[in-house]
């Protein structure tokens, strides 16, 4: 049964392997054939490890196998593990199946692109190190596939490499994940210091309970969780990061890697429970993303840009769920919101593949009358994002914001936050179908004739469509739970929402969604409300890049810069011109002694003596 | 009968060791030089005479006399190169003979 | 009385020594340092009779002055002129202090030793006897004790005659050898 987990686990990586190593011996689609082929491998290998997870009774279902010990240092022992739980194996399963999706839509959509072999071994690779995330038995190798879905993520984003923006925007999201990756670090640090151990059956019940260990344990793993799905205060990288390719977009930065932080304090919330101010903490950070996200939103002109600042949003949701101890909860909204988003997200690839690389909304008008099955598909995800019932969303969102009412004041702020983020949701979702998939508008000039796509891309977003509408499904709250019956042994919920609590938020969250639609259609759409002009706040995102510009950039520019001047030029640089200098001049001064004369050479000899005869005479 | 001790006899060897060698190392002439060393060792040779006195045994002065047959092959020599040298043209002066500079 | 003989002789012969030494080293023409050399040599010869070193004193004087200096004495009349030259000039300019320095350090060195090692040892001269540096016990200890030494020196007096011979030996000039 565990050779279905490794298996799943290194078939993405052979892919890339064997992307990287055939070089130009396989064709640019027989690239993107081999790539798709192994992550659908991946996830019939995935499917095969659920089905054998399900004969078991559910106690026995968690099964760790190690292939090695990895490092072994003193009485410190980290194995090259990998836990097949069912926590894990739900990730696996979302992992490869929606990756194997976008990797094949990726093949009609980075069709003719000049280096697509290189694409496709960037995506297994991404896939490979996603699923090492999830799969890892210990914080070790999670710590590894963290640091390489960075990796992944920064190689893809900079994909198209002679753009200075995308470069810019790569190195923008990386530097950003590594603050993240050096608090996570020193949380492990701590917990290797208390605990001796980080794989996930020891380490939760050796870790300290409560006092100021734990709250800083919590606290780097929050700043790992908070950089790499881009909540307040370290989300800046995410908007940028649209710079890459749609379909990385689709699966780094909507399906996946960004919701890679949710996954982590669900797997260690033991250790979150631990420190119960870093969980309200989580919660409350995820709130104020989702506000402000969704206020963003409102008034970005980048097709892309949208979508990203609702999957910031949707991720704050997440962390919402997850701070207040509704694991289960967050984990559904997880995947359904994969499935939506990476929808939304492949569907505008469509038309900006149809557009050739148009992205500003106010440009890719009438798409509405030329492009009608994607208009239908984009339809399909944004009623599922809204939460709009029978589509995914509503059955996965409204069970997060029940859980809220649980705990107090403070959960009533966040519910309060996430009814505005609501109609904030519906607001900006619908801007922007009734804008870009509206009727009226002229074609745009750039609009090719078989605009719909190949059946590459138009297959699996019909895939993706189904989803995003049976995908909820699987749980309706309070009456029929079976997710929260499969995750509980690995992720309990603390916070459990009664019926009433259940009905009455997920009759507001849908009041307050088809309001936001209903601003929306007479605002866009009927033109019966004048849209006010954007506040500079808001396009301004809030100002966050300027702050970070002037307390971090400017000073760090600065003192470089003076170091330069002041102690590299003279010093440094200049040192190395002075001991060549010094060697040219005293290698001269020797050479001196190098006279020819024999009678100066005897006179040395006639020193050496006299000296010699000092030390024998004073050596007895 | 007395007369000094053997200590003054090494004193005057070191005096002629010294002034040999202050010779060597300040004359030009090839020949002063070969005549310097001349001093130099006849300066060993006092110093070995004198330890054979005060020791009693003979061996410093059978050392001596190889020293003797001793310094003159080498001064047979080395007149040699110096006849062969004048003879070529070649300066006699050590200075000038500088191949010997790195 | 014939301790201040010993000691006036000795006063002499020293005096002798040492001048003509310094005298080898500070005149011009190799003429005459070579004829210093000669008077340095038969000081020595008295000083090793006081010694009593009766066969090197013979030795040296037929040896060294006889052979040698004749031989000096020969060469520096062939080249005549070409040897004159002012002592202490030439070279670099540290050469001249530091042979002085360096022959003090090694004179003030070598009596600080005998003065620190020997105390007071040199004193007491060990009885001799009668056949004391005579040829014939020299020869019996060449013969016996430092037979090897013998042998040695003899073949490296072969060998300096052999080098003589060669050095001396066909008259080339450069002129000989830039055509050869």
């Amino acid at each position: 049964m565990n050779a279905a987990a490794w298996i799943c686990l290194l078939l993405p990586l052979a892919g890339a392997l064997a992307i990287t190593l055939a070089g130009e011996r396989v064709s640019r689609r027989g690239a993107g054939y081999l790539s798709t082929a192994t992550t659908a491998a991946a996830f019939v290998a995935a499917i095969v490890a659920f089905a054998d997870m399900l004969s078991k009774p559910p106690a026995a279902r968690p099964h760790a196998t190690t292939s090695w010990t990895w490092l072994s240092a003193g009485r410190y022992h980290f194995g090259l593990t990998l836990l097949t739980d069912q926590l894990s194996v739900f990730m696996m399963l979302i992992v490869s199946g929606v990756g194997a999706l976008i990797v094949a839509y990726s093949i009609g959509y980075m069709d003719r692109e000049d280096e697509e072999r290189r694409f496709f071994a960037y995506m297994s690779l991404f896939v490979f190190s996603m699923l090492l995330l999830v799969q890892g038995g210990n914080l070790l190798l999670l710590l590894a596939g963290w640091g390489m879905v960075g990796l992944s993520s920064y190689l893809l984003i900079g994909f198209y490499q002679e753009r200075e923006s995308a470069v810019r925007a790569a190195k923008k999201a990386f530097v950003m994940n590594a603050v993240g990756d050096a608090t996570m670090a020193l949380a492990l640090f701590l917990l290797i210091q208390h605990t001796g151990r980080l794989d996930y059956g020891g380490v939760f019940a050796a870790s300290p309970h409560g006092g100021a260990i734990a709250n800083l344990i919590a606290l780097g793993l929050l700043g790992g969780a908070v950089a790499k799905s881009a909540q307040i205060p370290l989300h800046t990288w995410l908007p940028d990061a649209m710079e890459g390719p749609t379909p990385v977009s689709a699966l780094i930065h909507a399906a996946t890697m960004v919701t890679a932080g949710v996954y982590l304090i669900v797997r260690t919330h033991p250790l979150f429970e631990n420190a119960y101010v870093v969980e309200d903490l989580a919660a409350g950070l995820g709130a104020a993303t989702l506000v402000m996200a969704g206020l963003i939103a409102l008034v970005q002109v980048d097709i892309k840009r949208v979508i990203a600042y609702s999957t910031m949003s949707q991720i704050g949701y997440m962390f919402v769920g997850a701070g207040v101890g509704a694991y289960p909860n967050a984990m559904f909204h997880l995947m359904t919101h994969a499935f939506f988003k990476a929808l939304l997200f492949l569907a505008a690839g469509i038309a900006i593949h149809a557009l050739a690389g148009e992205q500003d909304i106010r440009r890719m008008t009438g798409l509405g009358r030329t492009m009608p099955r994607t208009r239908l598909a984009f339809l399909a995800g944004s009623l599922a994002l809204v939460g709009i019932p029978p589509f995914a969303g509503f059955f996965s969102k409204d069970s997060i914001l029940a859980a809220t009412l649980d705990r107090g004041w403070f959960g009533a702020i966040l519910f309060a936050c996430g009814l505005a983020g609501t109609f904030l949701t519906g607001l900006y979702t619908f801007r922007l179908f009734f804008v870009v998939f509206g009727r009226e508008g002229d074609a745009h000039p750039h609009l090719h004739g078989d605009a719909e796509g190949p059946f590459s891309m138009v297959s699996t977003v019909a895939v993706l469509a189904v989803l995003s509408v049976v995908g909820g499904w699987i749980q309706f709250a309070p009456l029929w739970t079976p997710l929260t019956t499969w995750l509980a042994p690995v992720a309990r919920p603390i916070s459990e929402a009664t019926s009433w609590e259940e009905a009455a938020s997920s009759a507001a969250a849908f009041a307050l969604g088809l309001a936001g639609i209903w601003v929306a259609y007479a605002a866009y759409a009927a033109r019966t409300v004048r849209v006010p002009a954007a506040l500079p706040l808001l396009e301004k995102k809030f100002y966050w890049d300027e702050l970070y510009d002037l307390v971090f950039y400017r000073p760090a520019d600065l003192v470089s810069r003076a170091l330069g001047r002041f102690f590299e030029q003279p010093v440094v640089a200049g040192s190395i011109g002075e001991v060549t200098q010094g060697f040219r001049v005293g290698a001269g001064e020797v050479s001196r002694a190098q006279n020819g004369l024999v009678r100066s050479y005897a006179l040395a000899l006639a020193a050496g003596v006299a000296v010699l005869a000092v030390v024998f005479l004073s050596v007895r | 009968m007395h007369g000094p001790d053997v200590a003054w006899y090494l004193v005057l060897a070191a005096l002629l060791f010294v002034t040999g060698a202050l010779g060597v190392l300040v004359r030009r002439s090839p020949l002063i030089i070969l005549l310097s060393v001349e001093i130099m060792l006849n300066g060993a040779n006092l110093a070995l005479i004198a330890f054979a006195r005060r020791l009693g045994h003979e061996d410093g002065q059978v050392f001596a006399i190889a020293v003797m047959a001793i310094a003159a092959s080498e001064v047979v020599v080395g007149l040699g190169l110096i006849v062969a040298m004048g003879r070529r043209h070649v300066e006699l002066d050590v200075d000038k003979l500088r191949t010997l500079r790195g | 009385m014939a301790n201040v003989i010993v000691w006036i002789v000795w006063c002499g012969a020293a005096f002798a020594c040492i001048a003509s030494a310094l005298a080898v080293v500070s005149f011009s023409n190799p003429f005459f340092s070579a004829l210093a050399l000669i008077g340095n040599l038969a000081s020595l010869a008295v000083l090793y009779l006081l010694l009593g070193g009766e066969f090197v004193a013979a030795g040296q004087v037929l040896v060294y002055g006889g052979a040698v200096m004749v031989m000096f004495l020969f060469v520096i009349a062939y080249l005549g002129d070409r040897t004159q030259e002012a002592p202490w000039a030439g070279g670099p300019s540290w050469q001249a202090v530091g042979t002085v320095l360096a022959a003090g350090a090694i004179l003030a060195e070598v009596i600080v030793a005998l003065a620190l090692t020997t105390g007071g040892h040199l004193k007491h001269e060990a009885h001799i006897p009668r056949s004391f540096g005579t040829p014939a016990s020299i020869g019996r200890l060449f013969l016996t004790d430092h037979l090897l030494a013998f042998e040695v020196t003899s073949i490296v007096l072969l060998v300096a005659a052999v080098g003589g011979v060669v050095l001396g030996s066909h008259a080339r000039t450069l002129e000989d050898d830039a055509r050869a």
